[in-house]
């Protein structure tokens, strides 16, 4: 469609585009034309743009007339008309708009039309109807019918409508568009940065619309399979929409099978949700039941319910879980069996009860293997809260496919960080002989102006692994007390501990004692 | 929760210990199997300070002492006397049984998942069964990276890994002071 063409070109010929100013007139009669004939409220706005218009990229006038006369000969795309009014009436606030239509050649325009128009449909389909009228998108139809790359266009409109500052998002705002076009941004601007578009600054059009395509047909795999359309020039409204409607499938399928954005809240919804269900797929229809509840009852989680039903598997009143206390809403009441033995209620209840007393929501099912599905579920989010903060960089993810990549990363770069300084340790120490008095001495040398003795007594140390004389337990001794408070604290925690693992060493107790004193002060001083 | 800094002295404690025990055994090694003993080692001792308490450092060590192991005579020795196996006692006892129970409880793993996977072809179309396998795929990943991990299922599991990331953060830090401790000293 023009306007992700838009997107593209305008993305990549700013520059070009502000030399052009003087063909202006030439190009707002041009579009005000193709505005009338269009004759739909969409094009309105038309007028408006036209300065705009003209001021943009257009290469040439050539292509702007070719571009005028496709307009006039397609009217009848609704899809496009769709999306062409959304660039066209919020050209007022951006340059981009008509800029980008402009220059590109028919072709262009008409592959990336199409899969665009399909994109757009849905977002019209979803969207308020009036914004869009059917016969106003057929105005550049004809021209962008050609475009192969449909796939290419959805990923740059995409890309388009999340990067850019603040031009493109005028344009989306009033149309409240932001929706489908935050889909396909999320779903695209993961598959490659936007540097791409950026930096084809200055790149002619054609070039631009190639690469791109190439680039945007190697990641979209996944969506060509319902994306590719040949000629749409004529696609009535119906086709159009069961093709966006199978694009949005293959769309969200892709979006999730990246992994999901992290960033919106849609994708962390149905990836949340969805994650929950993982494991109880074992079993049988509950599974369903509860995940479909589960997510009507957190949309309806912040109003409270008073529907208290009492629900006698055992008869019992209910006690609120430590878990569901956060929920503040009135449920049925249930009562699980657990053999966990664990109590849930805060109070301080004796442990010798063996049940785990679940409330269930509102509208949820109250089988007792949909309840425990959901305690699994709440606890297992709330083991994942502390993942997310002890592994850095979680905080901002959502979702559990994401966070449980991140913490196999941390997890498998904390083993590789193991071997590699196990490695070097190897390497530094060609004999084991990690002697805590060495690294001792080196502490007080470096850290304080320490006593010639230890001076004298470190290149000792260091050239071996010298067993201990008695002469220096005195001179390991010497060192305590100028170490510090720190040491004495450690001391006192210490030597309990200690005197019960000196059984196997070869050195006298004492020695190791002082050795480990030392060994923790290391251990704080570095 | 325990305090890290305890748990890094813990760590140093017996790392030491167990370097100590196998310094005698040889005069001279080549880099690697140093290499191998300090991992070792220190994979031992930072099992150890737990005492018990955490799945992956039981399977950890009984991991190290079973019987298919090449360096099993080496965590022997780090592990010291049996008489010192306090808190590993039960391990080295119940490490046969613990190992049969690894491979009855791979296979049936394996079978289950192949069954799922069947019962769950026609349905990949779904977004919601495709996250599943997402969440699912991650979390093999995940059992095969923590030791012991083959047994764990939701809870258990993330709350293995957290102990864990917790313990292997304390031995990054603790190898990482000594390494550099020891390269000044050596420049020295």
């Amino acid at each position: 469609m023009d306007i992700g063409e838009k997107d593209k070109y305008e993305l990549g010929k700013r520059d070009e585009h502000n030399n052009i100013n003087y063909q202006a007139p030439v190009l707002s009669s041009d579009w005000q034309f193709g505005g009338a004939n269009l004759t739909s409220a969409g094009m309105s706005l038309v007028p408006t743009t036209n300065p705009l218009a003209i001021g943009s990229s257009c290469a040439s006038a050539s292509l702007v007339d070719s571009f005028g006369s496709s307009l006039w000969e397609h009217p009848s795309n609704s899809q496009n008309m769709g999306f062409c009014d959304f660039s066209v009436q919020n050209g007022a606030n951006s340059s981009n708009a008509m800029e980008v239509g402009k220059g590109l050649p028919n072709s262009l325009r008409s592959s990336i039309d199409r899969p665009f128009d399909m994109g757009w449909n849905a977002a019209s389909a979803m969207l308020k109807g009036g914004i869009f009228l059917p016969n106003t998108t057929g105005i550049l139809a004809q021209s962008l019918s050609q475009l192969p790359a449909d796939s290419a266009f959805i990923e740059r409109a995409a890309r388009f409508s999340s990067f850019n500052g603040g031009n493109f998002s005028d344009m989306v705002n009033p149309f409240g568009v932001p929706e489908p076009m935050g889909l396909y941004a999320r779903g695209v601007g993961l598959m490659q940065g936007p540097d791409d578009i950026f930096a084809v600054n200055g790149m002619k059009s054609v070039s631009v619309m190639e690469s791109q395509k190439s680039k945007l047909d190697a990641t979209e795999a996944t969506r060509d399979a319902g994306l590719r359309v040949e000629n749409r020039a004529k696609a009535s409204p119906l086709e159009n929409e069961r093709k966006s409607e199978s694009l949005m499938q293959p769309n969200e399928e892709a979006k999730q099978g990246t992994g999901g954005s992290g960033n919106e809240s849609d994708e962390a919804e149905i990836s949340s949700r969805d994650g929950g269900q993982d494991e109880p797929s074992a079993l049988d229809g509950t599974g369903g039941e509860p995940s479909a509840k589960g997510l009507s009852s957190k949309k309806r989680k912040k109003s409270i319910q008073d529907a208290e039903i009492d629900r006698a598997k055992g008869g019992q009143t209910s006690t609120k879980t430590a878990k569901d206390s956060p929920e503040n809403q009135q449920k049925q009441s249930m009562m699980i069996n657990k053999t966990t033995g664990k109590q849930g209620s805060p109070a301080s209840h004796p442990p010798k009860e063996e049940y785990i007393h679940v409330r269930a929501r509102r509208g949820q099912a109250t089988n007792s293997h949909s309840l425990a599905e959901r305690v699994r579920r709440e606890k297992i989010s709330e083991r994942m809260k502390f993942l997310q903060d002890l592994v850095p960089g979680c905080s901002k993810v959502t979702g559990k496919a994401v966070m449980l990549d991140e913490i196999i990363n941390y997890v498998q770069s904390l083993q590789r960080q193991v071997e590699f300084l196990s490695m070097k340790l190897a390497t530094v120490n060609p004999r084991l002989d990690f002697s805590i008095e060495a690294l001792l001495a080196k502490d007080i040398i470096q850290s304080r102006a320490g006593p010639s003795s230890t001076l004298g007594f470190s290149p000792d140390l260091s050239m071996g692994y010298p067993p201990l004389h008695p002469s220096q337990p005195g001179l390991v001794q010497a060192p305590l007390p100028v170490i510090g408070n720190s040491s004495d604290v450690i001391h006192k925690a210490l030597s309990s501990q200690l005197t019960s693992m000196t059984g196997g060493l070869k050195e006298p107790n004492q020695h190791s004692n002082a050795w480990e004193d030392e060994l923790h002060n290391v251990v704080q001083m570095n | 929760m325990r305090s890290p800094f305890s748990l890094k002295q813990e760590f140093l404690k017996k790392w030491i210990l167990g370097l100590q025990r196998c310094r005698s055994s040889k005069k001279n090694m080549s880099i690697f199997k140093r290499k191998k003993v300090i991992k070792l080692s220190a994979d031992v001792a930072m099992a150890s300070a737990r005492k018990g308490t955490t799945c992956w450092s039981r399977a950890l060590i009984a991991d190290a002492v079973k019987e298919g192991n090449a360096d099993k005579h080496l965590a022997e020795k780090i592990l010291g006397p049996a008489s010192e196996r306090q808190p590993t006692e039960k391990v080295p006892v119940g490490a046969m049984a613990y190992n049969k129970r690894i491979r009855s409880k791979k296979i049936l793993k394996r079978s289950s998942v192949i069954r799922r996977t069947i019962k769950c072809a026609p349905q990949a179309a779904r977004p919601s069964s495709i996250v599943k396998t997402l969440v699912g795929k991650r979390r093999q990943i995940l059992r095969s990276l923590i030791p012991g991990g083959e047994f764990m299922n939701g809870v258990s599991l993330i709350e293995e890994t957290l102990d864990y990331i917790i313990s292997l953060r304390a031995q990054v830090d603790v190898m990482r002071s000594l390494a550099s401790a020891s390269k000044l000293v050596n420049l020295n």
